[in-house]
């Protein structure tokens, strides 16, 4: 028996010849990213092309460069400077990252505690991380003044001396430190609060139903829940706290000595005020390298430690 | 209303783009314009330029656009502007940053526009300023001020405590001058003396004992040589042993200017410069030459300057960037700045328009003169800025009493010397460039 197969209807000329409704999509995306795409590619990947090659040249900024090889990055050894300037950098970030994370953290939980007015304090709480830097510099300078200074004259209600902060070998970085905590805790404040509203209340109604303790609904609840906005506030705030600059120059330009020269600061110099471009360029890729470094540790690690939902 | 479609969003948006990148690569003033750059970072600075302009259009009949830059992001944004061939046709120089701008090409010489040009007098310059705008035997800028540190003192507070009012004219003695701050110190009320903790301020009293931070050849730093050591004990004593300064706060803001305006500090050293910042204190002042030491009353003199940069091309361009440095730099404009009571101008010509108060004025023009005491100009390197970095870590140090200055400068003497043969290399090469 003859099977008559119909011939399939040819397919609307219009229709074959538009891009699939994906791929318009992918289109639209691609333009909308691609103003952003331009300004990364001149403004970020361009300078990090450059710095590789200034790297390896003499270059004073005026006279034509000349070939240095790796000159540049030899020179980074025996320069006791650079070395102070990442061992200052290194301590800046050890202590102000977990400090200002358990305060941002803190301040968190307590204005997801449903007070009045949280919006108000939300506002308040965010004033330090919302004024520039410069202003806030200059107002803690005048709060560390050694005698009449409002920092030591607390200190001196409980009968401590305070030392002369800003001027002092052992209190000049801790000083940085402190004001650097206040003025950045409201960037993790909010990363952790949007975290915090977004757990869902069965898990803790649950909890409650299995007579968990506070401190155990914080640890086995809340805190995985929150490892995601943890290890985004973690990342950002290393990678911000290898990059301190201006509260440090404001503060105490780099001393007493070297005390609280950072590595920025130093690289800003060796380039800027010393014309010596090429070892500047030196110093920022070994500095790019430990941040990609430090960030590709920490992205080992959040396999283990960040729950995500899915 | 109409709708905007996502067609014509986007071509909007790509044409404000283009608007946007046009602006911003606009070229500047049109050609022909005396362009010129300045630090300035007060309203009163901004209103003696804008005079200096106002008075450039009147002379050279164009038009006059000046680059006025806050003073500590001055050099930076020069920098910037060199390289990338957008500086004015001429700039102003802070004298210690000469020798590094010229030593590098980033301005040229003067001298065969000098040579060429029968009116413009080099003579009518003080010697120092001369001295400060010329590096490796050629004039890389010509001067608009000059000046010697010296002593500001407090009279209300000196007659009040029944002291005898230092000679206008005799500098005393190291000796003299310790004795005077002790009885004036009373610790945490009054003061003897205020200065800035810096090398700046210390390179005055090393003059006057007769020594400097670099050999005479600039190759290494002779600060560890007795004459540096003396007077560097001298001060920091001052600070650290005798008390008679006020306590310092915080290296970063201390500013001898503001605390002799508090009126409880007896003498500051300073420059003529700030006569129009102390002209603000209620109290009655003047000057008096520096203390002699060892080698005499010789502080440091300092000046700043204008030259022009190597990227302006010959011809058309540097005929008018030479007419306006000349313009910028003559009797009519230093008398502008001199009468606003800026800074001594550079010109022997244009000094009687820099006038009192304080009453002792006119010694500044007698020092640079060799007439009372002396001078001595600012001497510094080609890495000057390495060399001042290097120094603002441990010395500042000394002055709080935690490192003591045999230590300080043992452990910046090599670096120092290190900074001293690179500062002879870069006059090696500039020479051979030169050839």
């Amino acid at each position: 028996m003859a099977v008559d197969i119909a011939p399939a209807p040819p397919a609307p000329a219009k229709q074959a010849a538009a891009p699939p409704r994906r791929s318009r999509e992918a289109l639209t995306a691609w333009l909308f990213i691609l103003p952003s795409l331009i300004g990364f590619l001149i403004f970020t990947a361009g300078p990090v092309v450059a710095a590789g090659v200034i790297s390896l040249l003499d270059w004073n900024l005026f006279s034509a460069p000349t070939w240095a090889g790796l000159r540049n990055f030899a020179r980074l050894g025996p320069d006791p400077t650079f070395w102070s300037a990442l061992g200052n950098t290194a301590y800046f970030t050890l202590l102000s990252v977990p400090l200002t994370i358990v305060v941002s953290l803190l301040l968190a939980l307590l204005l997801n505690q449903g007070l009045r007015r949280i919006a108000v304090f939300r506002s308040l709480l965010l004033l330090p991380y919302a004024t520039i830097t410069v202003a806030v510099a200059f107002v803690w300078i005048w709060l560390y003044i050694p005698h009449d200074g409002l920092v030591n004259a607390v200190l001196g209600w409980f009968g401590i001396s305070g030392p002369a902060w800003l001027i002092s070998d052992s209190w000049a970085m801790p000083a940085l430190i402190l004001m650097s905590v206040w003025k950045s805790f409201g960037f993790g404040m909010v990363v952790f609060l949007a975290g915090l509203q977004a757990i869902p209340q069965q898990l803790y109604e649950a909890g409650r139903v299995d007579g968990t303790s506070p401190w155990n609904s914080f640890r086995h609840i809340t805190l995985p829940m929150l490892s995601p906005a943890l290890f985004f506030v973690v990342v950002t705030s290393v990678i911000g706290s290898f990059q301190v600059f201006d509260q440090a120059l404001i503060m105490t330009n780099g001393g007493p000595g070297t005390r609280t020269t950072t590595l920025v600061m130093y690289i800003y110099r060796t380039g800027f005020e010393n014309y010596d471009q090429g070892y500047a360029a030196a110093q920022s890729l070994v500095l790019f390298a430990f941040i990609v470094l430090i960030t590709a540790g920490q992205f080992l690690f959040q396999r283990r430690l960040v729950h995500y939902d899915n | 209303m109409s709708k905007l479609s996502r067609r014509g969003f986007l071509q909007l948006s790509g044409l404000a783009g283009i608007g946007v990148a046009a602006a911003g690569c606009s070229s500047g003033p049109p050609s022909g314009t005396a362009t010129w750059s300045m630090w300035s970072s007060s309203a009163a600075e901004k209103k003696v330029w804008q005079d200096f302009g106002t008075y450039v259009e009147k002379q050279l009949g164009v038009r006059s656009v000046a680059t006025l830059t806050p003073s500590s992001g001055y050099p930076t944004k020069l920098d910037l502007q060199l390289v990338s061939g957008t500086a004015s046709l001429v700039t102003a120089l802070n004298g210690t940053l000469i020798p590094t701008y010229a030593a590098r090409g980033a301005h040229r010489p003067l001298d065969d526009l000098i040579a060429a040009d029968p009116d413009f007098e080099l003579d009518d310059f003080y010697d120092t300023s001369r001295r400060i705008s010329s590096f490796n035997g050629k004039t890389y800028a010509i001067g608009f001020d000059v000046a010697p540190t010296v002593m500001y003192y407090n009279k209300d507070l000196l007659t009040k405590q029944g002291i005898p009012l230092p000679s206008r004219t005799e500098p005393m003695s190291w000796a003299t001058f310790r004795e005077l701050a002790r009885q004036l110190t009373r610790p945490g009320e009054q003061y003897g003396f205020t200065c800035a903790p810096a090398i700046d301020d210390l390179v005055s009293w090393i003059y006057c004992a007769g020594g400097n931070v670099m050999s005479e050849d600039g190759g290494r730093s002779i600060l560890g040589e007795p004459e540096a050591m003396q007077a560097l004990q001298f001060v920091i004593d001052l600070f650290v042993k005798d008390k008679v300064t006020p306590p310092i706060k915080n290296l970063v803001t201390e500013s001898s200017l503001s605390n002799f305006l508090q009126g409880n500090v007896a003498f500051m050293q300073n420059g003529p410069w700030q006569v129009v910042n102390a002209r603000k204190a209620k109290f009655d002042w003047d000057i008096i030459p520096f203390p002699a030491g060892a080698n005499g009353s010789t502080p440091r003199v300092s000046g700043s300057s204008f030259a022009i940069p190597s990227g302006v091309r010959e011809g058309a361009e540097l005929d008018l960037a030479w007419k306006l440095l000349k313009t910028l730099t003559s009797t009519g404009a230093l008398d502008i700045y001199a009468k606003a009571g800026r800074n001594n101008p550079a010109r022997l010509s244009a000094g009687s328009a820099f006038q009192p108060p304080p009453d002792n004025l006119g010694i500044v023009q007698d020092i640079l003169a060799g007439k009372v005491a002396g001078g001595h100009a600012f001497d510094v390197t080609t890495n000057w800025n390495q060399v001042k970095q290097l120094l603002g870590q441990d010395l500042p140090r000394t002055f709080l009493g935690q490192v003591s200055v045999a230590e300080a400068i043992k452990g910046l003497t090599p670096r120092l010397d290190v900074l001293m043969r690179q500062h002879l290399d870069t006059i090696r090469q500039a020479t051979a460039r030169k050839g």
